[in-house]
């Protein structure tokens, strides 16, 4: 029997565990850390920019409340187009996710059980679909099947008329995204196939059961929830492919693009808005079903190793209808890559296929700066994207806390939401400085400065206040200094604080960093004496294709020292906090306000967070896209590592920094070079979460093959697809080459790692 | 004593509003230097939770511990000079034999020459020498085992902590790296903690046993002390097999007890406790403490109702009255075997009866 007062002492003591769970977190100062980071991260990226796009739904462009794209849906004049486009992107998503399914199956089933003669190629080739630019298969559908089509038109001479059923519409939309995102629909499956205990078939087979009964009877239901998961992830897929659409819908107009125009062709974000909504219940819906239910239905554990002697096909006809249904879809998938290639090199596509370099060179030309761009926007975002997964991945695997399930949730919706809705987001979160969240950071660090450094509640309020006050006087300084002016006034605070640590305490270590930290705010002007000669060198080189290069570098570097004030303010309070931790007496909290106030300042500095147009807007939208596949390879890798290991290495009196160097990474070390490498193409290839975000300055590859294809240089955008595709399969051969050689093939690093 | 646990006591919070539960429920253990002890138990008790706070990783909620005088509650496991082998070896697999063995060693920064030296006596101590080079996985389960072992030892320890070390190993194995750790231990004369679950392996190893159950201990004893003197219900059935006969205390008398019991007055050993007359008792019948067809002085009638022929002994049931009791009777090559639904005639061993306390 439960009486009131029983119920609320649980409740008491409920919150007391939850207290002492965290207290025990907080006993530990490098997860604490971890975990800060990963929830700053995933609430200034994540859970912010997809809130402001739901508000902004429901506000005018005066702020007013105002629900007229929703009324629309009901209003005879609009209605009617609205819910068709509603109907077809859910029948398109429908159809993707079956067909995918399907074909996805056929493949994982050839792969598992069929033994085709060139296994392994037929894994990797079944993987380029993940790794290529997400309208490339469009692109060279169209190159092929379309009005002018090498097939279509050259070699059966058809000509299309108006209203001739042509590749544009659904039909072709259907048949492209298959094709796109089968692969990822072939991992999992193969991934669930392999882990399926054969004694349970055999057992099956013992008694009595034909072949066609056990696949029945227990292969298929065995594989159900693997099947549910796929489709459910290609429905989502489907519903957020932006590239794909854009080039082959036709008439048929589905809510990704019609979100791309909202924004870029009426710049009305309220519109785009009230339609993201529109696209963002069904996938958070299927998002929470998969997570929740269909995930907990699984009867295969997916993180186990494959099974050892799996069931092979031996009856031939069935064995060779599954190859040769791959075997065919592998010719086409070549065939529309190739065309893709012949495409860059040809005059004029449909019309004359002379061999020529003309549009490699023309590339090289005008798309030089897209491509270095992207290139160094991917790498910049990688190592953040792969550290940051790995600290999630580790609190979600080794620690246990209350929220954990939250933070899983978190970092995982950074991918789940389509990227179009993101893109939105951050335009509308960061093209003006975001007040609210630029105090929400400061407040919850400097909540955590003074929590850890300080222990009764009086101590801790005068220091965040005097603290505080002192950021407002740096705050209101800004009037006269500037914001230039106000960096070097912080920069030569922390050098001061360097000297007097380094001299009058003696605590060379501490001097170091600081001075470190001062001399790099200063280097956010400085940088400009490094860059400018740089820019300039660059106009006096003639050839146009080393003089963009050079250019370009004199961008990069100033990027490397102009991370937005705020953020830098997270890393700046706990070197603080660092230096502090050895300070007592009285001293103690006198410092304690300073570095607060200096620190603390760093957030308020300039416009603080308005980041669009710059490098780190696109950055920090690379990272978001592509955390959660690092996490999932952290989980994977950290869960087949006994945690015993770490605790042998432990009792033998090594301590946690000492077991994590020479014992975890090492062994995670597979894992984080997979994580590295599919993070990196992930961010060459995104599309729909950056469009919306790139600048005359800041240009990206795939935005700029759209542009291109868009103004009818169809070869063109070929070779810009070419080089792209070719920069991805340069990279993932390096790791590969970093993986098997230098790390001795102690474990191939496998790209399904990240899907 | 050299390491000392009072009143230890670990409670994990409960999952989303559960009560807490407590793993560990104040005990109080007392271990001689040089002394090889086994916390024994079915899973859950608590075994492993304890043998986890005197290595340290996990902290107690209540109690103290203390080594060679010194507390050690909150002494993070890198400090407290204890290594520890596990049930999974954890072995690093990135690391060669060698190097898994000199981990502690480099980690508290000696000098090359003396390490070498040192794994290389360690390494001949459990026979693996040679195999330095090997990598884990190319070791069979024994030899891994051996490694954990080597890996702890050469830390010279000053305590030494196993945690069901021979789980992961087949049968035959087990017996034979039981009866090494067992020479190892008292060779170097290292005071060490030992958690099973297999009452032979801690019969056949430890100075002294300790019993748990649901978190308490529930007897602590030498093997033969716990064997013959079980203190509870709980400890004579972990321990061996054991058939329980319920009896009224006739007379009580220097340690011995008279009792009635299957309508007949034995006379039986008794614990240090008062009985009185008249209350009810639990006599502890152990299956090799009875006789079948005894040449004369017959106790009981029985009905064979199972006989299992193993070679070296022949296990029966035989029922007496409402109960079964479980038999056995060793070299069977003297002995005729009792088929099954023969009537036999049963003889207590009155010498070998044991009467549990009197709150059992």
């Amino acid at each position: 029997m439960t009486t009131p007062i029983a119920k609320q002492s649980s409740i008491k003591t409920n919150l007391a565990h939850r207290y002492r769970e965290f207290a025990l977190i907080a006993r530990d100062p490098v997860l604490l850390v971890g975990l800060l980071l990963a929830v700053l991260f995933i609430l200034t990226f994540v859970f912010f920019p997809i809130g402001k796009v739901i508000l902004r739904a429901f506000a005018d462009d005066n702020e007013a409340f105002n629900i007229e794209y929703f009324l629309r849906y009901f209003d005879p004049y609009f209605s009617r187009y609205l819910w068709r486009s509603l109907l077809s992107t859910m029948t398109l998503g429908i159809a993707t996710a079956t067909l995918g399914t399907t074909l996805g199956f056929v493949f994982a089933y050839t792969v598992v059980r069929c033994n085709p003669p060139g296994k392994r190629w037929v894994h990797i080739l079944a993987l380029i679909p993940i790794v290529s630019p997400p309208f490339a298969i469009a692109m060279a559908t169209i190159l092929l099947f379309g009005r002018n089509g090498l097939i279509t038109a050259k070699f059966f001479g058809w000509e299309f008329t108006q209203g001739m059923n042509d590749i544009y519409g659904m039909d072709g939309l259907v048949f492209v995204q298959t094709i796109t995102f089968f692969s990822v629909s072939y991992l999992m499956l193969r991934a669930m196939l392999e882990r399926l205990n054969p004694a349970m078939e055999e057992a099956a087979h013992s008694l009595g059961a034909s072949k066609f009964y056990i696949f029945r009877t227990i292969t298929l239901p065995l594989l159900i929830p693997g099947l549910a998961a796929s489709f459910l992830l290609l429905f989502v897929e489907s519903l957020a492919d932006l590239g794909n659409p854009l080039l082959i819908s036709g008439n048929v107009d589905v809510l990704s693009a019609q979100i791309f125009l909202a924004v870029a062709g009426e710049f009305d974000y309220q519109k785009a808005s009230t339609l993201a909504i529109m696209l963002l219940i069904p996938t958070l819906l299927v998002f929470v079903v998969q997570r929740y239910y269909v995930s907990r239905r699984s009867y295969v554990s997916v993180t186990g190793k494959p099974a050892s002697g799996q069931i092979l096909v031996k009856e031939p006809v069935t064995r060779w209808t599954f190859i040769a249904i791959t075997y065919a879809v592998l010719a086409l998938i070549l065939t529309l890559y190739l065309s893709i290639i012949v495409g860059s090199f040809s005059k004029v596509w449909g019309i004359d296929y002379t061999p020529t370099l003309e549009h490699w060179k023309m590339m090289l030309n005008r798309g030089n700066e897209a491509i270095m761009d992207t290139t160094f926007l991917s790498i910049m975002a990688t190592p953040i994207a792969v550290l940051l997964g790995m600290m999630v991945a580790f609190l979600v695997v080794r620690k246990n806390f209350s929220g954990k399930d939250g933070l899983d949730f978190g970092s995982n919706l950074g991918a789940a939401v389509p990227g179009t809705i993101l893109g939105i987001g951050f335009i509308l979160s960061f093209v003006v400085s975001p007040w609210l969240l630029v105090w929400a950071l400061y407040i919850t660090m400097s909540l955590f400065f003074v929590r850890t450094l300080f222990n009764t509640p009086k101590e801790q309020l005068s220091i965040l206040l005097g603290g505080s006050v002192l950021v407002g006087l740096f705050w209101y300084s800004q009037e006269f200094l500037g914001e230039i002016g106000t960096m070097y006034l912080l920069g030569g605070l922390y050098m001061a604080l360097a000297a007097y640590f380094f001299f009058m305490r003696g605590d060379k270590r501490s001097g170091k960093l600081l001075a470190g930290l001062g001399f790099y705010l200063m280097m956010s002007d400085l940088v400009l004496y490094i860059s400018y000669p740089i820019a300039s060198l660059s106009r006096q080189i003639d050839s146009s294709f080393w003089s963009d290069a050079v250019f370009q570098l004199s961008d990069y570097i100033q990027v490397l020292f102009r991370v937005p004030q705020t953020i830098l303010m997270i890393p700046y309070l706990f070197m603080g906090m660092v230096a502090l931790d050895k300070v007592r007496g009285k001293e103690r909290p006198l410092l304690s306000i300073l570095f607060l106030g200096i620190g603390g300042a760093l957030a308020f500095v300039g416009n603080p967070l308005a980041m669009v147009g710059t490098a780190f807007i696109i950055i920090f939208a690379f990272t978001v896209r592509s955390m959660p596949a690092s996490v999932r390879a952290g989980v994977a890798s950290l869960q087949q590592i006994d945690p015993a290991i770490e605790e042998a290495s432990n009792s033998l009196g090594a301590n946690a920094e000492y077991t994590f160097r020479k014992v975890t990474l090492p062994l995670i070390t597979p894992a984080l070079l997979a994580g590295l490498i599919f993070a990196f193409t992930r961010h060459m290839t995104s599309l729909s979460a950056i469009i919306f975000l790139v600048s005359p300055r800041w240009r990206i590859v795939t935005a700029s093959i759209l542009s291109e294809w868009e103004q009818g240089g169809v070869s063109l955008a070929a070779a810009y697809a070419s080089s792209l595709i070719l920069l991805v399969l340069l990279a993932i051969g390096l790791m590969y080459i970093v993986t098997t050689r230098i790390l001795k093939g102690r474990s191939d690093a496998d790209l399904s790692l990240g899907a | 004593m050299y390491l000392t646990l009072t009143d230890v006591t670990k409670t994990f919070p409960g999952r989303s509003g559960d009560n807490d539960v407590t793993a560990v429920d104040k005990v109080t253990l007392n271990i001689a230097k040089g002394e090889l002890v086994t916390l024994l138990g079915p899973s859950g008790c608590g075994k492993t939770t304890t043998l986890r706070m005197i290595a340290g990783f996990e902290f107690p909620s209540e109690g103290d511990i203390h080594l060679d005088g010194k507390e050690i509650n909150k002494l993070p496991p890198h400090k407290r000079d204890m290594s520890m082998v596990f049930q999974s070896y954890a072995i690093f697999p990135h690391l060669t034999v060698y190097e898994n063995v000199a981990y502690g060693l480099k980690v508290a920064r000696l000098p090359k020459k003396e390490i070498k030296e040192r794994v290389a006596k360690t390494l001949e101590l459990v026979e693996l020498s040679g195999y330095e080079n090997r990598a884990p996985n190319q070791l069979s389960g024994g030899q891994q085992q051996r490694v954990a072992l080597a890996r702890a030892l050469i830390m010279e320890p000053k305590v030494l902590l196993m945690d069901e070390p021979l789980s992961n190993l087949d049968a035959k194995l087990r017996e034979q790296m039981r009866n090494e750790i067992r020479r190892i231990q008292q060779m170097i004369n290292i005071t060490s903690v030992y958690v099973t679950h297999d009452q032979v392996e801690a019969m056949t190893i430890s100075d002294r046993v300790v019993i748990m159950n649901e978190g308490r201990i529930e007897q602590i004893g030498t093997p033969i002390e716990i064997y013959r003197h079980p203190k509870s219900r709980f400890v004579a059935d972990f321990i061996g097999r054991a058939n329980f006969i319920s009896g009224v205390v006739q007379g009580w008398k220097d340690g011995r007890l008279t009792v009635t019991f299957m309508d007949r007055l034995l006379v039986v050993a008794a614990a240090e406790d008062e009985y009185k007359t008249g209350t009810a008792v639990t006599i502890v019948v152990r299956p090799e403490m009875m006789q079948l067809n005894p040449a004369d002085g017959a106790h009981v009638d029985g009905i064979v109702r199972r006989a299992s022929y193993l070679g070296d002994v022949v296990e029966y049931d035989v029922q007496v009255g409402e109960q079964l009791l479980s038999l056995v009777e060793s070299d069977p090559r003297h002995l005729d075997i009792h088929p099954e639904e023969t009537a036999v005639q049963i003889k207590f061993l009155e010498d070998c009866l044991y009467a549990l306390p009197p709150s059992n």
